[in-house]
């Protein structure tokens, strides 16, 4: 049987409390007590996209910067491409590529260009191979035109393209996206989930996993939905069976129902 | 070792290409090490006498002592600086997550983002001691440049696991520099900067030799005013070369457990 992309099993985490003032020196010997995912447990096949949605705080970046191996798991097991987070780091970090939408990440004052070969070569592309792969991308992802300026100078959405060519340019099997249109205005964030399906979902060589709490954007691009809340897996499925299951017409109710939650103003609060 | 050897040079590249953009402030620290220079000089020759000459370790004039021992303190300052400073602009900057998610290892990242500050500071000493011999007489032409080298090399070795504590320290408590804060503290009493540690009460010079700055001062002034070969220098220099294998590799293994440790408190990209 072939190894899913993504495999996390019985997966826990928890922080220690946020100290202030003195206090704060104690911070990081403290023992974890703060419970931010517990027990979660699915899988990604080859190939397909799976949302993570969940409410602010439901545990969706801690996870995959469990699988990123930026953190290490409490409990539990977190594997890409058969290799456990935890135990072997750097097999992760090959098979997988690390977006979030939240932070730019690149040196203000190198070109987009000098970027790219910085963090292609860092991922053990020879000076060829990375400059093939930097022209490949910059065609597929409309870059061409800018990559010679500096970072400083770019975009927002121009970043995130940028952003999104870097952590594909060692062709990882898995693509980890925490909330990439976050910091996008409608229209590019629209540009920029067209673009994800139709240049790196429709070819099917690679697996997605996103968080995501933007719903037409799960819709869009997700084969499964995993709905997280307080750390907890509500369920995973696809939205038709979503929908079966909780009785519900749109991927908004599928949430509220499995949550437990009713929204805080109904459509009979709004002004006639 | 190749791989390594790439990834370090992929560090030096990165910090060279964007320190060219900053070329206005390449001019004027060879302007402000001019003026530094000529410091010294006119406070040497306000304070020179036959009995102070007398009184230095290796004869010359204070210009000469007192120049070579406040660059290499600066040689001090960069090592105790640069880890945590690269490692603070990585987190502002949110690349430190980018770097810690490719394929390099965690001590060649660490290594590779000193590399070009190491460079920098040694041009910059160079700069200095260039100005001392153009102007003002600093004598550059008895120096034995191969142990000058050495000696440098064993003092950046000798440092670094300092710098290295000190960026680990940050890790764990976000702000705060305690090692710089010692050791320059320490330093600049007990370190043989400004005058000769033999001044100095017996209990302060009995703390002066737990202070890798006295060795890297005795042997790089024997090397660079008096000539001195390795046979004068072995003494200072295997103590340092000493600090060295106690503090890289204690100071590499506290760093890889304080990052452990911030995978586990979810603390790395706080600041």
């Amino acid at each position: 049987m072939t190894e899913p992309a993504i495999a996390v099993a019985s997966l826990e985490k928890s922080f220690p409390p946020t100290r202030s003032g003195w206090r704060a020196f104690v911070q990081p010997f403290e023992k974890p007590t703060v419970v931010a995912l517990s027990g979660v447990t699915f899988d990604v096949k080859e190939g397909e996209a799976l949302a993570l949605l969940g409410a602010n705080g439901a545990g969706k970046s801690t996870l995959l910067r469990i699988l990123a191996t930026l953190l290490l798991p409490t409990r539990g097991s977190a594997r890409i491409a058969g290799h456990d987070a935890e135990r072997d780091p750097r097999a992760v970090r090959r098979s997988l590529g690390y977006h979030a939408g939240t932070d730019h990440g690149f040196y203000a004052r190198l070109t987009g260009r000098e970027n790219l070969r910085f963090f292609g070569q860092l991922n053990h592309l020879s000076s060829a191979a990375a400059n093939l792969r930097i022209t490949q991308l910059a065609e597929q992802f409309q870059l061409a035109d800018i990559l010679d300026r500096q970072t400083r100078t770019l975009s927002t959405g121009t970043i995130q393209r940028l952003s999104l060519a870097r952590a594909l340019l060692h062709q990882p099997r898995v693509l980890l996206l925490d909330e990439p249109t976050r910091s996008l205005d409608a229209i590019a964030a629209m540009d920029f989930r067209r673009f994800l399906k139709s240049q790196i979902l429709r070819p099917g060589d690679t697996s997605l996993l996103f968080a995501s709490h933007t719903l037409p954007e799960v819709e869009l691009l997700a084969d499964r939905i995993a709905i997280i809340d307080k750390g907890r897996l509500l369920a995973c499925d696809t939205l038709t069976a979503l929908k079966h299951r909780t009785g519900a017409s749109t991927l908004e109710e599928v949430f509220l129902r499995l949550a437990g939650r009713t929204p805080y103003f109904s459509d009979e609060d709004a002004p006639a | 070792m190749i791989r390594v050897l790439r990834d370090l040079w992929l560090f030096f590249w990165r910090d060279l290409t964007i320190a060219r953009t900053y070329r206005i402030s390449f001019v004027l620290e060879i302007v402000e090490a001019l003026f530094g220079t000529a410091m010294f000089y006119y406070v040497g020759r306000f304070v020179d006498s036959p009995q102070l000459r007398q009184a230095l370790p290796q004869g010359g004039t204070y210009f000469a002592f007192s120049l070579v021992g406040f660059v290499f303190l600066d040689y001090m300052n960069a090592s105790l600086d640069t880890f945590d400073r690269s490692l603070e602009e990585a987190r502002n900057a949110g690349t430190l997550e980018h770097l810690l998610v490719t394929q390099t290892s965690l001590p060649v990242i660490v290594a590779g983002s000193a590399l070009y500050p190491f460079a920098a500071t040694t041009l910059r000493i160079a700069v200095y001691l260039a100005w001392g011999a153009i102007l003002f007489g600093f004598p550059l032409q008895s120096a034995n440049w191969l142990t000058v080298a050495v000696v440098l090399l064993a003092t950046l070795l000798a440092f670094s696991g300092l710098g290295i504590l000190s960026a680990s320290y940050l890790l764990l408590f976000k702000r705060g520099n305690p090692a710089k804060w010692f050791m320059l503290g320490l330093s600049s009493v007990a370190g043989g900067m400004l005058f000769p540690v033999s001044i100095l009460p017996d209990w302060l010079q009995f703390l002066a030799r737990f202070n890798p700055v006295t060795y890297s001062l005795d042997a790089m002034r024997a090397a660079l005013l008096a000539g001195a070969g390795f046979s004068a220098i072995w003494r200072p220099l295997a103590i340092l070369l000493l600090f060295a294998a106690v503090l890289l590799p204690t100071a590499m293994a506290v760093f890889a457990w304080a990052l452990r440790r911030t995978k586990i408190t979810g603390t790395l990209t706080h600041s």
